[in-house]
């Protein structure tokens, strides 16, 4: 399998603080990784450093063996990249249906817009039904369905989930995770970041540990969740 | 005193029309860019003097060089947002402070420089529409509209509208809305967020300068024109809510028929007294513009 994101030893700072340590880590073309970690331990961080929101200080991140790092957040996306931010980060005063129509704001998905509508419509018919609500009206999980299907509207090669099953109900996560892996199923290279560790690591190919801004461990999810340290961390036993 | 009604509610809308297109580009600029921009009254005095010079040069009526007027001023915006961007996403932050700095600076430039290089003179901008006006009498009501005043607020209404298109019915428009609404996001979504300022600036800076033409054909222009202008602008934004696009009609027409009706049934030297205490009491109940949807 070809590796389609590699960050290399990237260190990042917030003015004088510095957040990220030398993160390393790669996703391979079809590949649903897993980036779990505690609250502030730097996963946001790795995703904005990723999309271009924030710059790295040192280090390198190469897409499809091209170093991205320093191109502009709307040249990344261009690439196929797309990332649904943790809070959803919606447009409040747009509609549904303006919400996912600006997901196809880019020139190579702009014509397939209304297929891709369709077809989000079709995958999330809550949305359907609200296409004509302001999307800051609407719950938690429908907000959740809402940023993914605008991010699907992107065409995505490499999909980025920041935090899905933050704040929604158990049933909800669990159609969360549901479509997440479907997704995988057929092909799309992902990357999860939870916070919910045992049951992404029931889900994900290969995972990655990240604890006070470095990578401390890594390996396949389901031999990471039988590791005594990550039991004892994040699993609670 | 009652005859006058109608021609009181006539001007109104008329000076409202003014108003309007004093701060609707403004008010769009700071929905999207979060600058407040202390020069909009001098980018319209700019813009009424390169209608004076080009209609002194050609002869032709002011009307005829909106278009013009609009890609110069547009151009010049466009090369103008990248400086404010520089000033504004410094690492030491406070970018509303540095923006305010910034374009106050650039108010004094400009008028510093216009009353060097046009003098202190009023002019006005010639025009066959400022001969014409509909005149009716109906009953004991007698109406007068001029007919420059009645294309400026066609001007106006058109701008409104066309902004409005462009912001709801267009990819671009997403785009701007996007960027005002969450700036992170709407670089995920692939706006050029750099480019999209820029736009937004330019628009701005053009539709000011085009409303430059109007009042220096409408009442006149001079180079120290700007700081009242700016003010009225303020006073749009403020009262329809700081960033709120669709209050500023409301508030545009209001101001114009608070003025208007001053001028005709109480004390002319009143009217602006008249109108900031207005403005006051509105603020004071509602801090967040006549619609509570300001910032």
């Amino acid at each position: 399998m070809s590796t389609l994101l590699k960050v290399e030893g990237i260190d990042v700072f917030y003015g004088p603080a510095q957040a990220l340590w030398g993160v390393s880590f790669e996703v391979a073309k079809g590949q649903l990784v897993s980036l779990v970690g505690t609250n502030g331990a730097g996963k946001t961080t790795t995703l904005r450093a990723i999309c271009g929101l924030i710059e790295a200080k040192a280090g390198r991140i190469a897409w499809d063996g091209r170093e991205i790092s320093g191109l502009p957040v709307h040249e990344i996306m261009d690439l196929g990249v797309s990332l649904v931010p943790e809070g959803r980060q919606l447009f409040p005063k747009m509609t549904v249906e303006e919400n996912l129509t600006i997901g196809s704001y880019l020139r190579r998905t702009k014509a397939n817009r209304n297929r891709n509508l369709d077809w989000v419509y079709e995958l999330f018919p809550r949305l359907s039904e609200r296409r004509r609500q302001l999307a800051e009206t609407m719950s938690g999980g429908e907000q959740q369905m809402l940023a993914i299907g605008r991010a699907l509207m992107q065409e995505p090669k490499f999909l980025i989930l920041d935090e899905p099953s933050l704040g929604l109900s158990p049933v909800l996560v669990q159609d969360i995770f549901r479509i997440i892996k479907d997704f995988h199923d057929r092909g799309l290279t992902t990357l999860l970041v939870e916070q919910n560790v045992s049951q992404t690591l029931q889900l994900v190919d290969y995972a990655y540990v990240i604890e006070n801004g470095r990578i401390i461990m890594e390996g396949k999810g389901r031999d990471l969740a039988d590791n005594p340290k990550v039991k004892e961390a994040y699993l609670g036993f | 005193m009652l005859t006058l009604l109608p021609q009181a509610i006539i001007d109104g809308l008329l000076l409202g029309g003014i108003y309007l297109t004093v701060s609707i580009g403004f008010s769009l600029a700071y929905g999207v860019l979060h600058i407040i921009d202390f020069a909009v009254g001098e980018w319209i005095m700019l813009g009424a003097f390169l209608g004076l010079y080009l209609t002194a040069w050609t002869g032709w009526d002011a009307m005829l060089f909106l278009p013009a007027v609009f890609v110069v001023f547009a151009v010049v915006g466009w090369f103008t947002q990248p400086l404010i961007q520089r000033v504004t996403s410094g690492a030491k932050g406070r970018p509303v402070l540095m923006a305010l700095v910034f374009t106050f600076g650039l108010a004094l430039t400009f008028r510093g420089a216009a009353q060097t290089v046009f003098g202190i003179f009023t002019h006005s901008l010639p025009t066959e529409l400022a001969a014409g006006s509909w005149y009716w009498e109906l009953g004991p009501f007698m109406m007068t509209v001029p007919l420059v005043r009645l294309a400026g607020l066609v001007y106006a209404l058109a701008i409104t509208v066309g902004l409005t298109y462009l912001l709801k019915r267009t990819d671009l428009g997403l785009a701007i809305r996007a960027v005002a609404q969450h700036k992170d996001a709407a670089g995920l979504m692939g706006v050029n967020i750099q480019r999209t300022n820029a736009v937004v600036y330019s628009l701005y800076v053009g539709i000011s300068a085009m409303t430059g033409v109007f009042i220096g054909a409408i009442i006149s222009l001079n180079s120290g024109m700007g700081p009242d202008l700016s003010l009225f602008a303020f006073f749009v934004v403020v009262l329809a809510g700081m960033g709120y696009l669709p209050g500023v009609p409301w508030a545009s027409f209001l101001l114009g028929l608070i003025q208007s009706f001053f001028l005709i049934f109480f004390n002319p030297s009143w009217t602006l007294l008249a109108v900031f205490t207005v403005l006051f009491l509105i603020l004071l109940v509602s801090p967040t513009g006549l619609f509570r949807k300001g910032v």
